[in-house]
């Protein structure tokens, strides 16, 4: 029933990290910045719970980014920068860090921001009642402190390397007003440019201009987001004219509206990654060499251009592309069948003898044509294969929640911050291990790489469990999937709207022109 | 027999035998393959002499697709119609012919469904059963039941007041063979009339179902989920909703032109 | 006035039964909603507290019995997805659905009825065939397709009216009718198609009647014969028909709404069932039957208005 509850965790499924590269070539007009108006934004996804402590929905944060700010944040290059906190200061033998807070910042309820609404924030996402997505950030802190009403110092009990950088990411440093938790999941209260009015769920939020932003005042008066989840209806709204922009044009007509003279278009690389899912707790999938043989099934060229007509790139390694853990070494397996079906039979599983039940969801219509196609080649490796279509709350009940399930896929915003990436998905206790995985070696791995300061040697760690994931072949890595957004001309300032820190747009620097 | 034969009887019935022997046969003749197999340098084409109807978003043969569709769409109608014969003729029966207390509790059941939108009460169930072939024919089937049961029950009512009827009462037949001999032989054809039509809206119904992702799942090809694949290629391929678009209005139109001429001859309300 | 006090007693019996009905069906969904709420931070405590705070450990009869009391006191909930009273999510997309269903009711009439007459005054030559035809054609296609084919060339192709959503007609009247236009001709079309069929089969028995002919023998011009005479005797049969559709028209909401993004009850109904929002979807769906039932009881009203040969019955 409860969709935007059973999200809590499910932290950046689906959505975007952008910011890697945008696209040469798309020049956008250098004008004046005007203030006014009313921006109509098209949102491909359904918006969930509006706590961004808790909240993991990428496409709730991508929203709330407008209405919160985050303690520190990161620049284009990932390297953490001040936010609500002017400077901060990590203690030489990494267990104290010391936030001096700015002295303009005004919450939207009219309250300045000061170090008990840091440490209530903190204390928050801590407490696992709070069921907050990043609980475990916190896992290390022994003690928070406010000596003064702008000064926060956290003490940990062992060097948590990721620390810092966990903050800029998806809502863990993200700063409330002090006792607001309450409300926040339905009237969100924040000191972003943005103040929340209203949302008619599944249909349509209102967000007007706070004027004493610390930053100062954005240019539009109200951003209006529409969901539209249908990707025609949205592309017909913005051809229309109905709306100002919508974020993911469908991937087959990205060319058609590049050539439309009153649109402008903006993409950027990675979105996203998409991996194929074994649910190792059933029988089959416990076989390395049956997991590895789907693998060897699987033209992932094939599969690119047919679920997403080329809208991406290829990768075995899940890190941020430009990030220094990527392994641009590793090699997706080739397609080739003899193989898998030599290793299929080798693991007692010859032709006719694995009847599989994929389950995919309809919030992402590309996922069910690519398991249609993928149906195809199983079926020319012996194993036969249905398709269950599920919504939303039935793939994250039946799949993330209960893990009942044996084959899937899904996609993931690309996590810049590795620690996130690789601890919460592959680790046997991370957040988001729905598939049981259960791998000695990436458990310590993982662990070891916390503990780990040196930023080369804790890539290296990375590595080494990217190829671990790879060898034992725990998932399938497919592609990194490319950002779209499609918009009138006459919006102006879209360059700067792909924030670095995920998939979530800013509406602080953009303006409309007519 | 020359009654059914009008020009519109003639259309409509030919084209019903024709679909569905394409529906009984397609499976048989036509490889499985055929309607699943992708080529990716062949998206969205538009009808060819290669592609008679096209190809779809995964460069699959819609021609194929709409005969193997036909299977589905045919046979989900046809088996969701037979569960609401199946239990709708009993019920009327019983109703009309025991009348009394037994009729109006069950009438007044049968009202209330007929309450519920036989659509929404189709999704209601399919959403609670999940989404597959076999829960989609149940729903629709259970959906449909209500007014089965009502219009039987009207015309058993109608029979069971018959003077050749009470004449065969007061000679102490019993109930049993009262309905087998009298009632039952009476209602069929009311049944074969109301069963045609109530394919036609069955046939609409999955592809409403499926539409909205609660009918047949893919890979396997209905008319309907091929309409609702077709919905983001539209402006581009207008063909991937024309092909199945067309299938299910002819089969549709098929039906309800049959079903007008059966109920011309075979409906006792209307023949008198 | 005992046949309408017999008719008010009968509906609060149905109202009941509706509700038993509903409340039957969407109690044995599967799916526990306390592990729907939780979601993820379901462990055995919480999920044996939220339970207990939900009344689900409660039997289905007290279930029941707390439902529809706080349905007679005019409580009906909260919706666990949109967090809003259900009372208020009601009556806001009553009024947006009511909109495109009395539209599209208008559409069709006011198609439907010259369309069967015509035909029907016409029987048997080529405007009839032509009549019939496109009737035929337009309940042989589905909603949705129609719908699909709207959006291509009135938003699409010709951008005359929006592809999506829905205006609240309080605050901009102008631009609710113009959102609501396309789903009300989308539901409307196969509505025409049905209801032109009635007119001319209406017409056509009326025709021939005896009174038809009298009046024709008096030297009445054809029009005020068919017009005034003939068509005032099929207002009943069509009316009852119209009215029968309304159930029919609340079914293809649920399929319309959601091709066309606009929030009414069939929108929210379907929002429910994918979320499996139980208190929700038992409300709405519980006001759609009691929606259909009532329009077909005041139907039932007005004919007897029209007709009040009924009355002895």
């Amino acid at each position: 029933m409860n969709r935007r509850e059973l999200l809590k965790s499910t932290a950046l499924l689906g959505g975007a990290a952008l910011f890697g590269t945008v696209f040469p070539g798309a020049t956008f007009a250098q004008e004046t910045p005007k203030k006014g108006g009313t921006l109509l934004w098209g949102h491909s996804e359904t918006t969930q719970s509006l706590d961004m402590h808790v909240t993991g929905s990428a496409s709730t944060l991508r929203l709330l980014e407008n209405i919160h700010c985050p303690i520190v944040t990161v620049d284009k290059s990932f390297n953490v920068i001040p936010m609500l906190a002017e400077s901060f200061e990590e203690s030489p033998d990494g267990l104290t860090y010391t936030f001096k807070l700015r002295k303009d910042v005004k919450f939207h309820n009219g309250k300045t921001l000061d170090s008990a609404d840091v440490k209530y924030s903190f204390d928050r996402v801590r407490d696992p009642k709070t069921g907050a997505v990043n609980f475990e950030v916190f896992k290390d802190v022994t003690s928070i402190e406010t000596p003064d009403a702008n000064t926060v110092i956290v003490k940990l009990g062992r060097v948590n390397a990721p620390f810092l950088s966990r903050l800029a990411e998806n809502g863990a440093g993200v700063i409330m007003p002090a006792d607001s938790g309450e409300g926040q999941a339905n009237m969100p209260v924040g000191a972003g440019p943005f103040k929340f009015v209203r949302r008619e769920f599944g249909h349509e939020v209102e967000l007007v201009r706070f004027d004493d932003y610390f930053e100062g005042p954005a240019y539009l008066d109200k951003v209006i987001s529409r969901e539209i989840t249908e990707p025609t209806v949205r592309l017909t709204g913005l051809r229309t004219g109905e709306l100002h922009m919508i974020n993911d044009i469908p991937a087959d007509r990205v060319a058609e509206v590049e050539g439309i003279d009153t649109l402008q278009t903006l993409k950027w690389f990675p979105l996203n990654f998409d991996f194929v899912n074994f649910n190792h707790d059933y029988e089959p999938f416990k076989d390395a060499r049956v997991r590895q043989a789907f693998d060897l099934m699987i033209d992932k060229e094939q599969l690119l251009q047919g679920a997403l007509w080329d809208q991406g790139k290829l990768t075995a390694s899940p890190s941020f592309p430009t990030s220094s853990s990527y392994d641009a070494a590793l090699q997706q397996r080739p397609q080739d069948m003899d193989k898998a079906m030599a290793l299929l039979a080798e693991a007692g599983y010859g032709p006719g003898k694995l009847k599989l039940v994929f389950k995919t969801t309809t919030n992402y219509p590309y996922h069910v044509e690519s398991a249609q196609i993928m149906a195809e080649w199983f079926r020319a490796a012996g194993v036969e294969m249905t398709i269950e279509q599920l919504t939303w709350a039935d793939w994250l009940s039946q799949v993330w929640v209960n893990r009942d399930f044996q084959i899937s896929m899904m996609n993931f915003f690309t996590l810049w911050e590795p620690d996130f990436l690789y601890y919460s998905l592959w680790n046997s206790t991370g957040a988001f291990n729905y598939r049981n995985i259960k791998d000695a070696e990436i458990d310590k791995l993982t662990q070891e790489a916390r503990g780990t300061v040196d930023p080369a040697a804790r890539a290296e760690l990375y590595k080494k469990v990217q190829q671990r994931i790879f060898d034992q072949t725990l998932d399938v890595i497919l592609w990194f999937r490319n950002g779209t957004i499609g918009a009138q001309k006459s919006v102006g300032g879209l360059d700067t709207i792909v924030h670095p820190n995920g998939s979530n747009l800013n509406f602080h620097k953009v303006w409309l022109n007519s | 027999m020359k009654r059914f034969l009008t020009p519109q009887g003639v259309v409509g019935f030919s084209l019903i035998f024709a679909i569905a022997a394409i529906g009984i046969l397609a499976p048989l003749l036509v490889p499985r393959d055929y309607a699943t197999r992708m080529k990716m340098a062949a998206r969205l084409k538009p009808p060819s002499l290669e592609f008679w109807f096209g190809t779809d978003q995964l460069g699959r043969d819609l021609f194929f697709r709409v005969l193997l569709g036909a299977h589905t769409s045919l046979g989900i109608a046809a088996a969701a119609v037979g569960i609401s014969i199946v239990i709708g003729l009993p019920l009327g029966i019983i109703s009309g012919y025991v009348r009394g207390r037994t009729d109006n509790v069950l009438m007044r059941l049968v009202d209330t469904l007929l309450s519920f939108p036989a659509l929404l009460l189709a999704l209601t169930i399919s959403a609670m059963l999940g989404p597959s072939i076999p829960n989609t024919i149940i729903a629709i089937g259970i959906a449909f039941t209500p007014f089965l049961a009502r219009i039987i029950r009207g015309e058993a009512l109608r029979v069971s007041a018959m003077p050749y009827v009470e004449a065969a009462r007061a000679a102490g037949t019993g109930d049993v063979a009262m309905i087998i001999r009298h009632i039952l032989p009476n209602v069929i054809p009311l049944v074969i009339v109301q069963g045609t039509i109530s394919l036609a809206f069955a046939i609409l119904a999955e592809a409403g179902l499926s539409f909205l992702g609660l009918g047949t799942q893919p890979p396997n090809s209905s008319w309907g989920l091929m309409i609702q694949a077709s919905r983001d290629y539209l402006d581009v391929a207008p063909w991937t909703a024309l092909a199945p678009g067309a299938a299910v209005a002819l089969t549709v139109l098929a039906l309800n032109m049959s079903g007008d001429v059966l109920r011309d001859v075979l409906d006792p309300r209307v023949r008198s | 006035m005992t046949y309408v006090l017999n008719r008010l007693l009968s509906i609060v019996l149905t109202l009941w039964l509706i509700s038993v009905i509903t409340f039957a069906v969407t109690s044995i969904l599967p799916g526990d909603v306390a592990m729907m709420i939780l979601g993820t931070q379901s462990n055995p405590t919480a999920l044996a507290g939220l339970r207990e705070q939900l009344g689900l450990n409660d039997s289905l009869v007290v279930q029941y019995g707390r439902w529809i009391g706080g349905m007679l006191t005019g409580d009906f909930g909260h919706s666990l997805v949109f967090k809003e009273p259900i009372s208020q999510l009601m009556a806001q997309k009553m009024k947006a659905s009511a909109l495109i269903v009395v539209m599209s009711m208008a559409i069709a009439l006011v198609c439907a009825v010259p369309l069967g007459v015509w035909a029907a005054v016409h029987r048997r030559r080529w405007q009839d065939s032509v009549s019939s035809s496109a009737a035929l054609l337009g309940i042989s296609l589905p909603d949705f397709f129609w719908g699909i084919m709207m959006i291509l060339l009135f938003a699409r192709t010709l951008g005359w009216f929006p592809s999506s959503g829905f205006t609240d007609p309080s605050v901009d009247f102008v631009g609710a009718l113009r959102h609501a236009f396309l789903p009300s001709l989308a539901l409307g079309l196969g509505l025409m198609a049905h209801l032109t069929r009635v007119t001319r089969s209406t017409m056509t028995g009326i025709l021939n009647q005896e009174f038809i002919r009298v009046a024709r023998a008096k030297g009445l011009a054809e029009r005020t014969v068919v017009w005034s005479y003939g068509l005032r005797n099929a207002v009943g049969p069509i009316m009852t028909v119209a009215g029968l559709q309304i159930g029919y028209l609340f079914g293809s909401i649920i399929v319309v709404e959601t091709l066309f993004n606009y929030t009414g009850m069939g929108w929210i109904t379907y929002q429910a069932l994918l979320n499996r929002d139980v208190p929700l979807i038992q409300t709405s769906v519980f006001f759609i039957a009691a929606v259909v039932m009532l329009t077909n009881f005041v139907v039932d009203l007005l004919y007897l208005l029209v007709d009040p040969r009924i009355r002895t019955e």
